[in-house]
């Protein structure tokens, strides 16, 4: 069913949850018709989770990240990070990675890092260094004064995800990064953006449309049914960390994935 | 307030510009002069008839002639300069610098060599409407896809069933574009050369009556090259949507912004 | 064949022509009357630069140039630009500055002519005229060429619209606006020199003309080529401006 808060932590604290969504809806006018994009979402993640969202293509799966990074109002319902609202686009608590890259091409990759500090007048060494910290992590060091026609498509989302960290929100949303990449790549992604969650351990929030990618990064699976879009179900992913390539031949990553496939051919 | 639908909207400012056309005039708010009332154009169109039509053909023989130079001189060697690589760096960039050249300077030496007559306008026209359909034609050639060549290789084609039913084919969306640009250029390098010096046709007579201000005259010259022009862009645009509906003609019959900006667009034009 | 034996061979190709050019008229295989030899030609040109009315009629061209071109990039920039960001002007508006642009220009110039007279301002005003439709429809596509997700990134990013029109929109649109600049100096350059050579006493359109009505072939050459250097002079140096500030583009 749609309501699904998780359980609270044993001791007694109430830590407000990374994120909270309560009663979403959203519709939006579309000539002269009204869609009705999303319907009764209601959930919560916990800080430090890796949540995925799955569902079927025009569930409404963009839209919900759209609204959670405060680049929309939903027409209904609440978002909350860490207990506030989220009512315009804030890098500070929320930061976002899309599916284009969406490096901006007449800056290098550093330049492209820097941009949200530069938005904030930050002064230029703090910037660079900051920068240069993301870039490391993410893997790139040595490639900063590169342009981004000169990395490749994997290059270009990781610093695409080091540009989401760099003001070190606390949430990352992530929509449909690797879905652009070949899939050797998106492998390797996968793999180096579970170790980079490792190092910093930040609430993700990571939207795709594969089921095997679901499986493999997430704590817990979101399943969407088809437009309007409603959560469905909730399934935890038992599978151990740290995560490796074997576990995808095991029965249990069958099992979960067969799961998710069930729920979104059944969703109405 | 309910707005009116873009192609209303457009209509209306036609109908407001031709009311404008007549009316100020006629109530004096502008001067004959400046612009003559719509139905004093018409009926000087009307009256001369004979005069405009005779100028008329004098400058469609000159327009014809100069077309079979400037586009099948220039397709010709567009299609050259465009399929052999080596020319094509070569000699491409040079044409495009040339092009920054306003080529309407060449046209006294012209008649000091052919005279006032038809030639020195045939000349410089051809030569006005050369390189741009060269440049046209040079681009267009590498649109063609040469996998096309490649699978009717591979189904044993031969040499001239190649050229009939690949090539041929597959270039005639840049043929007629090229066709289309030459037309146009032609006909403004007519136009205006005989406008500059020159005894006879369309351009001449604008001419001789804007130096006795003679507006209604003028005007109505100057409306019937531009009907011309539009008459053979339709004419070329239709015959461009017939023969080339399976390719994404939508390319050619409606470029976007960016691409007709990025063609060597005639500079008279 | 590499770039510097491309660069190798145009030189080559160049110096044939200028070769032809001194050879053909002294070896009276062509007319030298009616074709000079270059040698001639550059001689006459000194000749020409040194004089004061010559110099005087540059300096007008470059004024009305300089004028209309001054007037017609901003107009025709606010135009495109407004044409672009509103949709419905736009979808008014397009079709129709379409319709005008694939009009040829030229041959309006006698309307100009009736209305102004033959003075600097019929220049000023045929030469805007010339230039403005091509600048409207670049602004309008170099607007639109910036791409929506750019725009997401930079919202996402908590970018203030100001941010955004100076972060985003500016280093999108400037390869397009450099093109538009030096594609709108030669409409302007055309025009303007069209005008003067049809009916005007001043400017080097005007000269050139003058000479070709007297026969003055040396003089008419060394004019028609000063104006060729300085057109392909301008134009090469804003290409290379263009150039410098696109090496980001794929």
């Amino acid at each position: 069913m749609q309501h699904l808060a998780h359980v609270m932590p044993l001791d007694g604290h109430a830590a407000a949850a990374a994120i909270e969504v309560t009663d979403l809806d959203h519709v939006y006018a579309n000539h002269d018709a009204e869609v009705a994009a999303l319907a009764d979402i209601s959930f919560l993640v916990e800080a430090g989770r890796f949540v995925v969202i799955v569902g079927p293509s025009g569930c409404g799966k963009s839209t919900l990240l759209m609204i959670l990074a405060g680049l929309r109002h939903a027409t209904g319902g609440t978002v909350r990070c860490d207990g506030e609202p989220i009512a315009r686009p804030d890098p500070h608590r929320v930061g976002v990675v899309f599916q284009e890259a969406s490096l901006f091409p007449w800056l290098t990759a550093l330049d492209n890092i820097e941009f949200p500090l530069v938005l904030r007048h930050v002064p230029r060494e703090d910037r660079r260094r900051r920068a240069l910290t993301m870039l490391e992590l993410v893997g790139l060091a040595g490639f900063g004064e590169k342009y981004p026609h000169e990395l490749s498509g994997g290059m270009k989302q990781r610093v695409s995800i080091a540009r989401g960290l760099v003001q070190d929100p606390p949430v990352l949303l992530m929509d449909e990064p690797f879905a652009a990449l070949d899939e050797q790549t998106r492998m390797t992604m996968g793999h180096e953006l579970l170790r980079i969650w490792d190092e910093t351990r930040k609430t993700i929030l990571f939207v795709t449309h594969s089921l095997t990618e679901a499986v493999y990064l997430a704590d817990e699976v979101l399943v969407m049914s088809a437009r309007p879009g409603r959560i469905v179900d909730r399934i935890d992913i038992t599978l151990a960390r740290p995560r490796s390539y074997e576990m995808m031949a095991t029965e249990t990553f069958g099992r979960l994935r067969d799961r998710i496939w069930r729920q979104i051919r059944a969703a109405p | 307030m309910t707005r009116l639908s873009p192609a209303a909207a457009r209509w209306l400012i036609v109908a407001v510009v031709l009311a404008l056309w007549e009316l100020l005039p006629r109530l004096g708010l502008v001067a004959e002069l400046f612009l003559p009332s719509l139905s004093s154009t018409v009926a000087v169109t009307v009256a001369d008839w004979p005069e405009y039509a005779q100028n008329l053909l004098v400058t469609l023989y000159e327009v014809v002639l100069a077309m079979v130079f400037a586009c099948g001189g220039g397709i010709l060697a567009g299609s050259v300069i465009g399929g052999l690589a080596l020319l094509r760096n070569l000699l491409l960039p040079v044409f495009s610098s040339l092009y920054a050249v306003p080529i309407v300077i060449l046209y006294p030496i012209f008649t000091a060599w052919f005279g006032i007559g038809s030639e020195s306008k045939i000349v410089f026209a051809a030569t006005y409407g050369f390189f741009p359909v060269t440049l046209a034609t040079a681009a267009g050639i590498r649109t063609i896809d040469p996998q096309l060549l490649i699978v009717a290789r591979s189904m044993n084609a031969s040499l001239s069933q190649q050229i009939t039913r690949v090539i041929v084919p597959a270039s005639i969306p840049t043929v007629l574009a090229g066709l289309r640009l030459g037309g146009a250029l032609t006909i403004v390098g007519v136009v205006v050369s005989e406008m500059l010096t020159s005894a006879a046709g369309i351009g001449y007579l604008v001419t001789r009556y804007r130096t006795v201000l003679d507006s209604a005259h003028v005007f109505a010259a100057v409306i019937m090259i531009l009907l011309l022009t539009v008459v053979f862009d339709a004419l070329v645009r239709f015959i461009e949507r017939r023969t080339a509906v399976w390719q994404s003609a939508g390319r050619i019959s409606r470029a976007s912004l960016r691409e007709v900006v990025a063609q060597p667009a005639p500079a008279l034009g | 064949m590499t770039g510097r034996q491309i660069v190798l061979a145009r030189l080559g190709l160049l110096a044939l022509v200028l070769a032809a050019w001194e050879a053909l008229p002294r070896l009276e295989i062509v007319n030298p009357r009616l074709f000079p030899p270059l040698g001639e030609v550059l001689r006459v040109l000194a000749e020409i630069l040194a004089r004061a009315d010559v110099q005087a009629g540059v300096a007008v061209t470059a004024g009305e140039v300089a004028v209309a071109f001054g007037l017609a990039v901003p107009l025709g920039a606010l135009i495109g630009v407004a044409v672009a960001e509103n949709d419905y002007l736009g979808r008014v508006f397009k079709p129709l500055f379409f319709f005008v642009f694939s009009v040829p220009k030229s041959i309006f110039l006698p309307m100009f002519i009736l209305v102004f007279g033959i003075g600097f301002s019929q220049k000023v005003a045929f030469g805007i005229f010339s230039a403005l439709f091509i600048v409207i429809m670049s602004a309008t596509a170099a607007v639109e060429s910036v791409r929506a997700e750019h725009v997401l990134v930079a919202r996402s990013c908590g970018a203030t619209r100001w941010q955004i029109l100076t972060r985003v929109y500016m280093p999108s649109m400037l390869p397009i606006l450099l093109e538009t600049l030096r594609i709108s100096m030669i409409f302007t350059l055309t025009g303007v020199i069209l005008a003067e050579m049809y009916a005007s006493r001043t400017g080097v359109g005007s000269l050139i003309g003058n000479w070709g009505e007297n026969f003055m072939m040396r003089q008419l050459f060394a004019g028609v080529l000063l104006l060729a250097l300085i057109a392909i002079l301008i134009n090469e140096s804003v290409r290379l401006l263009e150039a410098r500030c696109s090496t980001w583009r794929t």
